[in-house]
């Protein structure tokens, strides 16, 4: 089939309670977001329109967020139903993100810091989406890369399943392997088990990694783990570990 | 009869609307409805270390995270007894410029504009625009680069802490963003002109404005005062004794002064502080005021025209970002920050936000974590405000037909510009 002839693409971008930084992420590609948009047909993404929800299958939904409210639930379960790829956005959405700490610390605790009446208020466990839903694909970080959505939506629109390079952060870092690494520093930095694609963005800023876009396959971080706790004690490197919902991934 | 908005789109966060009027034009209940969750960072970051609170507090909002960020910083500053350097305070005004420019600039654009043109998505409205729009992204990407430059990267930036930043700026990458000052700046007098012909609805209340305060300049980076109606306050004041948090309504606290509702944002800022408005932006209110015919107290009467002067304020701040710009390359490079030792404390941070004055309260404990935390976002200041406002346009639009009603009352909350994330959080 001639590209001329083909259909654009629906696409939806979709908010559960969140931040919505990974939105902000893609308004500020600028231009060459809405760039982008021309070669889809763009059926929700709140901040730019205000038309129905449409009916009907969409061809990718990219959700951002936890699910907290029954409301957030009922939306989650709604575009599954109608997407032919769900695709989750940000460490929210994959990992459970900054909210999920509070499962750390007995979330009847946490709510009572805020409200002593907690009747009416939804606090719910938060769990990563892929426990409500089944995810087709992922795009890590907190927030998102936006230039690697771009890269990922656009196979993802030619109707494949995106894969991300299985490297470490520590390969685009440009303190590897010399005297600035946290590591030789003694300081621990997740970014050898961490996956690359960020730009290694935070050691780049004089802030170690501290795993935003998930563990690397194929390896368990409890070794590596072993070794940073000879630099720091182990409730430290815990609640390192707690802030990007990485914690609950380690069996 | 019932008017409802399940989804106010073009908003940050999830709003909905809801009321009910009876027969005779009596407003029986009015609300602005919330649907984003409650994500309890506040609850969250007690016990948590002092290094980690910028990272944790950014995420209660991904369009004013700078805002967040940095207001944590300086209470946090206030409990550890520091004082962090010039080159910090100026970097900060720098980002906090920078912070409105962006924020404003999306929100008078893609959000709020297409209310005047009834247009329900914004690729139509970009081609409607052509020429606006991509002026509009380049004047928004002229505030996101330098808080790139300075924060390392613009949705949760990197680099501030307690006592500066991480690392200092390169000043060839400050320069480089000079380099588009003036193409920003005529973009900035574009959409000052786009929003300057807008038929505004008519509104007239009388409110009262809430910002921080200064005689001598036009504060938002921090606040030193705050002035609220005809009282001002130091900030602490203001926090503990003079506002009350209304927890009836959750996820959303609905903060008020006395029991009364109030107005925050590029307004109530243009209000409080017009004699620190530079003074180009200072004619461009009073010839708006002249063009529709409205004395002072009308223009301060009508909450639609906070759009307008969140127009007029991107000019404000990046004139003020080439003036921190040329000062900071002038100036011999100092150290990025300020060494601290974790200790007890206590301390408030007063920021302007985009939408208004953030007020950020931390407790530091004897085992050197977070024991207290309150933030009060500008949206939950002035939620209850809106409210009223929307009490008083109801009625004169009674006769409207339903999806003109609708348009009005969405135009209103949008020239808001709520932050229901920021509200909730």
């Amino acid at each position: 089939m001639h590209n001329k002839t083909m259909k654009k693409k629906k696409v939806a971008i979709v908010s559960l309670t969140a931040c919505e930084g990974c939105q902000v992420a893609l308004l500020d590609l600028g231009e060459k977001f809405f760039n982008f948009l021309k070669k889809v047909e763009l059926v929700d993404f709140h901040l730019l329109e205000e038309k129905p929800f449409p009916k009907g299958k969409i061809d990718i939904v990219f959700v951002e967020g936890n699910p907290i409210t029954d409301e957030d639930l009922k939306i989650l379960k709604k575009v599954r139903n109608q997407a032919k790829t769900l695709v989750v956005m940000g460490n929210c959405a994959a990992l459970g993100g900054i909210p999920e700490m509070k499962n750390y610390q007995g979330k009847e605790k946490t709510i009572r810091y805020i409200y002593k009446n907690m009747k009416d208020i939804a606090n719910p466990d938060i769990k990563e989406i892929d426990n409500f839903v089944k995810v087709d694909f992922t795009i890590p970080g907190c927030p998102i890369t936006n230039d690697e959505f771009l890269k990922y939506a656009e196979i993802l629109i030619a109707g494949k399943i995106p894969k991300i390079p299985e490297k470490p952060v520590c390969s685009e870092c440009p303190y590897r392997g010399n005297e600035k690494c946290y590591l030789r520093r003694k300081e621990p930095c997740l970014g050898p088990i961490i996956y690359a694609g960020c730009g290694a963005i935070c050691p780049k800023n004089e802030l170690p990694c501290y795993g935003c876009r998930s563990f690397l396959p194929n390896l368990s971080p409890k070794g590596f783990l072993k070794t940073l706790e000879k630099m720091k004690n182990k409730e430290e490197i815990d609640n390192d570990l707690e802030i990007f919902g990485l914690k609950d991934m380690i069996k | 009869m019932k008017l409802i908005i399940p989804h106010i789109h073009k908003t940050l966060g999830g709003a909905g609307f809801f009321s009910r009027v009876s027969q005779r034009g009596e407003i029986k209940e009015l609300r602005v409805t919330v649907l984003e969750g409650l994500r309890q960072i506040e609850g969250i970051l007690i016990g948590r270390r002092i290094f980690e609170t910028p990272l944790v507090i950014s995420r209660i909002c991904g369009i004013c995270p700078t805002s967040h960020i940095l207001n944590a910083c300086a209470a946090l500053e206030k409990a550890l007894n520091i004082t962090p350097s010039l080159q910090t305070d100026r970097l900060r005004r720098l980002i906090t410029s920078a912070q409105i420019i962006q924020s404003h600039s999306a929100h008078l654009f893609f959000m709020s504009l297409s209310d005047f043109f009834n247009i329900d998505d914004d690729e139509k409205l970009v081609e409607k625009f052509s020429k606006e729009s991509k002026a509009v992204l380049k004047l928004r990407d002229f505030g996101l680069k330098i808080i790139e430059a300075v924060g390392g990267r613009t949705v949760h930036p990197i680099t501030p802490m307690p006592g500066g930043f991480s690392k200092v700026p390169d000043k060839q990458d400050l320069k480089k963003s000079l380099a588009n000052y003036q193409e920003a700046h005529q973009a900035s007098l574009l959409l000052i002109n786009l929003f300057k012909n807008l038929e505004y609805p008519e509104l007239k209340r009388k409110t009262v404005f809430c910002s921080s305060y200064s005689e001598k300049d036009y504060p938002y980076h921090k606040g030193e005062k705050i002035k609220i109606g005809d009282n001002i306050f130091s900030p602490d004041d203001f926090f503990s004794n003079q506002v009350e948090e209304d927890l009836k309504t959750p996820p959303t606290k609905r903060v008020t002064f006395q029991g009364k509702s109030y107005m925050l944002g590029a307004i109530a800022r243009i209000k409080n502080n017009w004699s620190g408005l530079n003074q180009g932006a200072k004619l461009i209110v009073q010839e708006f005021q002249k063009n529709k015919q409205l004395k002072q107290e009308e223009f301060f009467e009508n909450n639609f025209y906070n759009s307008f002067c969140q127009a007029v304020e991107i000019l404000h701040c990046l004139e003020q970002i080439k003036e921190d710009i040329e000062l900071l390359l002038k100036e011999k490079t100092d150290q990025p920050y300020v060494k601290y030792q974790v200790k007890p404390g206590k301390g408030l941070g007063l920021l302007e936000a985009p939408r208004g004055a953030l007020l950020s309260y931390f407790e530091i404990g004897k085992n050197g974590r977070i024991a207290d935390c309150s933030i009060i976002t500008p949206t939950a200041q002035f939620l209850r405000n809106l409210e009223e406002d929307l009490k008083v346009l109801l009625p004169t639009i009674k006769d409207l037909p339903k999806d003109k009603k609708i348009r009005r009352v969405k135009t209103l909350i949008r020239a808001y510009d709520p932050c229901i994330s920021c509200a909730v959080h």
